[in-house]
């Protein structure tokens, strides 16, 4: 079989010779193996092996794009898509996609990853590590990840990538309303820390025993970077250009003002070793470090080429799908692998100099009342963890954050000198690579 | 519920007519039915087109079309359940995909057997009608739709950001086979809008996002009437904005609109009554349900607190008629008159708790592993009329809308906070209500219904589950519902 990226360019070169003007294809072929297992057992093994091609034409501004799926017979797909896009109406905003003569940096999957023939052992192994930390009842997933993919644009853009994920989630219960929960996410199998997670959400899990209801009122809390995984999957969507454009974003406007503390300082950076890196995006354009919010400032949202256009700035080479994927909108330019920049504090030093507050393991559910202005509410899950003059002092349940996403990332007050990279589900989503944070007097409420 | 006769009648049609080889299906469950201690195979085959348009401020952002097709297969063994897909249809992929559901299922070493309750076989094929089939609708067409919906909204003189319309629809068609010998080929056609409006008033803003979904062809587009309720809903948010006054902390008898009461019975009733969750299955992922196996039979909410699920009204988002275990779909009484009544079940967990599945089993295209799902989950109707309802609430609130909603992962504790609510003085509606926001627990909501009027309404929506995440077309709904004496912030 040919390489992704020659099949890439021979479409690429179909469509041009059709009469396409603009032309991106990215060719993908994954390979995904799913260990999931819950009460301390494995209850299922899905896998599922996927190829196929995204394609994207435009005859001027006539655009479309197209899953070709059906592999064995993409050249008339190609000639087909060229010739409905002739046919497609007009899409006045749209600016042209990437160009230039682009220089990609080579990526390499961990061959232990993609060879791997059985990794169920590593969920007895953080099975059992919950267990020995006095949880009585643990689920979780683990994903064996092996993508490879090519790109060829009349933009310029020629790249191959491969990447291997290996991502293990742990939620440990040692009492029906006293859990924790613990990742491990790496791109080389030699790291996966198994034992560990299981561990960490086993203690955790014992730490949340006996949860009395949580009060009402301003706490200081402290995040875990898992909390915070999911705290930067709403932040990140709201600086994407995209939805600023639409209204939907509290960052509109706030290009070069403050929209967090100065302890803050948020990259997008999909050059670093981790489960999402990425030679290039959507369109083609070598990935790169890109600074967001500069000690609280906020210096740019996230830019495909059309939405550069339209708010007169250079794309950041973060374009997204040009088929959209759960829950977003096509074309949405997105966050490969957030990063919160580390700070100088010991994780204990933040609980220990923390007044009255709570230290929260996981949230999910975050949801907003107004995009615009930043209103919103999420639920802590797991560990909700007491803290009165600088101890852990016991449980509590049944809380949430109901606060201002602008005014939560500027009452960040204490950032760790550790982070860790997560990825959770649909929440602590995309991966990212966190500290612990602790944030000043945050509104907690209950039902009534 | 009129659903299951009209079921019958749509499946008296000719039978379907998608272009998915048999014959491949059928050699690839032979090849997993000659595996010893099998107790079941099954094997999905699947093809799906699908059509996409944005338009944004009335200019076309994106148009997508697709087509995909694919396979999978599910092998059950005492040991384990493996299921293996592939986005390729053939005999070769077939082979492989058994090879490998086979390895994972052995490889399960369950402590506790896997086992399945009973089915009867079935052959058959159902389709959803299409009076205007959407794949024959042009790209214009779907544009000119959307373009009329922006000119209507702008019509309004409300200041309105975004002006995002999302249009899409597909076609799923499918043929199940299992070693037992059902045989169901299915074809099943669904239309979806989404809508992103930011309304601007003096500085303040309200933002409306909402969802219409059918299944059916482009007929289901007028019935959804958007040309008058999105400009509709628009002025209202004008309104909520400029004369909406806060509520003042306090307790209210509070009137619930059928979007608020069906968001209720999906988060609160539906999600803790699927039996996987009560098993622990979604443990660390949708969490698992305040629920307990014992607590069937046990009472949740008031006399009037009945949720039904049922996946087999005519028209709705969330249709079947035969869910992916090939198991015939029924209506399913959750909350019957405040007690906890019947879980949903697939065959697994039906097993678990020595019953019958319900055929609650779906997944959200065939790469992945069918799961317990909702359907249409909708409060019953009551006996009184949408005015009655306000009759002798001296002071309270009407939620019609909502915005904001979340609820923690047993499924206990919800927050609503309305998108357009209005007090009530003296059994009248009285004026705006802004962002009024309800904090409670799940027995506390159905627990404090009195009332309960007549005229169910329907709200499209895709429920996020498993691991990796589906998204799944459902329907809310409710009639108005009446709670008394409840804190609202």
């Amino acid at each position: 079989m040919s390489e992704l990226k020659d099949i890439a360019a021979h479409l690429v070169d179909i469509a041009g010779r059709e009469g396409a003007d603009d032309v991106i294809a990215e060719a993908t072929d994954s390979r995904t193996h799913l260990v999931r297992f819950s009460n301390s057992e494995i209850d299922a093994v899905n896998s599922w092996e996927e190829s196929y091609v995204q394609m994207f034409v435009a005859v001027g501004k006539r655009t479309l794009a197209s899953d070709l799926r059906d592999m064995g017979n993409l050249d008339s797909l190609v000639r087909a898509l060229v010739s409905s896009a002739g046919r497609a109406p007009e899409n006045k905003g749209y600016g042209g996609i990437a160009s230039g003569r682009f220089k990609y940096r080579p990526c390499r999957a961990d061959r232990a990853i993609v060879n791997i023939k059985d990794p169920s052992k590593h969920v007895h192994d953080s099975i059992s590590a919950a267990e020995s930390e006095g949880a009585d009842n643990v689920g979780g997933t683990l994903y064996i990840r092996h993508t490879r993919t090519g790109i060829a644009s009349t933009g310029g853009a020629l790249a191959s990538d491969e990447s291997a994920a290996a991502e293990l989630s742990v939620r440990a219960f040692s009492q029906p309303e006293a859990s924790g929960q613990a990742v491990s996410c790496t791109s080389r199998l030699s790291s996966l820390a198994a034992g560990r997670a299981g561990a960490r959400a086993g203690e955790l899990s014992v730490k949340a025993k006996d949860p009395v209801q949580g009060e009402q009122g301003k706490f200081d809390i402290i995040i875990e970077p898992l909390f915070l995984g999911s705290v930067m999957h709403s932040t990140m969507r709201r600086m994407s250009a995209l939805y600023v454009d639409i209204g939907m974003s509290m960052y509109a406007k706030k290009i070069g003002k403050k929209v967090a503390s100065k302890e803050v300082t948020i990259v997008d950076d999909p050059t670093i070793p981790s489960i999402s890196q990425r030679a290039f995006d959507h369109e083609g354009m070598p990935t790169r470090r890109n600074v967001l919010v500069k000690d609280g400032v906020l210096k740019t949202y996230l830019h495909g080429t059309s939405t550069a256009k339209r708010f007169k700035t250079k794309s950041t080479a973060n374009a997204g799908t040009f088929i959209p994927t759960l829950f977003t909108i096509p074309t949405e330019p997105t966050a490969f692998h957030p990063v919160v920049e580390p700070g100088d504090w010991k994780t204990d030093e933040i609980i220990s100099d923390t007044k009255r507050g709570l230290y929260l393991n996981n949230t999910w559910y975050t949801r907003y009342q107004d995009y615009s202005t930043g209103e919103f509410s999420t639920i802590p899950r797991d560990a909700i963890l007491r803290i009165e003059d600088g101890e852990i002092v016991g449980a509590a349940k049944n809380i949430r954050v109901s606060d201002n996403m602008l005014n939560l990332w500027k009452s960040v007050d204490a950032v760790s000198r550790s982070s860790e990279e997560v990825f959770w589900w649909d929440e602590a989503s995309p991966p990212s690579t966190l500290p612990t944070l602790r944030i000043r007097q945050m509104n907690i409420t209950r039902s009534s | 519920m009129s659903g299951g006769r009209l079921l019958e009648e749509m499946m008296m049609r000719p039978p379907v007519t998608c272009m998915i080889d048999e014959d491949i299906a059928l050699r690839t469950l032979g090849e997993a039915e000659s595996k010893e201690s099998l107790i079941l195979a099954e094997v999905r085959l699947e093809e799906r087109d699908m059509r996409h348009i944005t338009v944004k401020e009335g200019q076309v952002s994106s148009v997508i079309t697709s087509k995909d097709m694919g396979m999978n297969v599910r092998i059950a063994l005492p040991t384990g359940i493996g299921f293996a897909s592939a986005n390729r249809i053939s005999k070769l992929e077939g082979s492989k995909l058994v090879q490998a559901a086979l390895r994972q299922a052995k490889g399960g070493k369950r402590r506790t057997p896997v086992a399945l309750a009973p089915e009867p076989a079935v052959k058959t094929s159902w389709e959803v009608y299409q009076k205007h089939k959407t794949a024959d609708m042009s790209t214009d067409d779907r544009l000119s739709y959307l373009r009329e919906l922006d000119k209507a909204v702008t019509k309004t003189g409300v200041k309105v950001q975004g002006r995002l319309f999302e249009l899409r629809d597909y076609e799923i068609g499918s043929y199940f086979a299992n070693s037992e010998g059902s045989r169901i080929r299915s074809f099943l056609p669904r239309i979806t809008l989404e809508s992103s409006n930011m309304v601007i008033s003096g500085g303040e803003t309200a933002q409306s996002i909402r969802q219409w979904g059918s299944s059916g062809g482009w007929e289901r587009t007028h019935e959804w009437a958007l040309h008058e309720v999105l400009p509709q809903e628009l002025k209202m948010l004008k309104r909520q904005i400029e004369k909406g006054k806060g509520v003042k902390p306090g307790q209210y008898d509070l009137v619930c609109g059928p979007e608020v009461a069906g968001i209720a019975a999906h988060e609160s009733c539906g999600h803790p009554m699927e039996a996987d969750r009560i098993l622990g299955r979604e443990m660390s992922q949708a969490g698992r349900s305040f629920i307990s196996p014992d607590m069937q039979g046990k009472r949740i909410g008031s006399e009037y607190a009945t949720v039904i699920d049922d996946p087999t009204v005519p028209g709705s988002y969330g249709y079947y008629a035969y869910d992916h275990e090939g198991v015939k779909a029924r209506p399913r009484y959750l909350y019957k008159s405040g007690i906890i009544n019947e879980f949903f079940h697939n065959r697994e967990t039906a097993s678990r708790f020595g019953v019958q599945s319900n055929g609650s089993s779906r997944a959200e295209f065939y790469l992945r592993e069918p799961i317990v799902r909702m359907g249409n989950t909708f409060v019953a109707p009551g006996d009184f009329e949408d005015d009655e309802i306000f009759g002798d609430v001296k002071e309270g609130v009407l939620m019609h809308s909502f915005t904001e909603w979340n609820i923690d992962d047993k499924r206990y504790n919800q927050k609503y906070v309305s998108r357009e609510a209005y007090f009530i003085k003296e059994g009248e509606i009285a004026g705006p209500a802004k962002k009024c926001v309800l904090e409670i627990t799940t027995p506390g909501f159905w627990g404090a219904i009195d009332a309960v009027s007549k005229k169910l309404e329907f709200s499209a929506a895709e429920c996020g589950k498993g691991d990796p995440i589906q998204a799944m077309a459902v329907n809310t709904g409710g009639p108005m519902v009446r709670l008394r004496k409840v804190v609202l912030k």
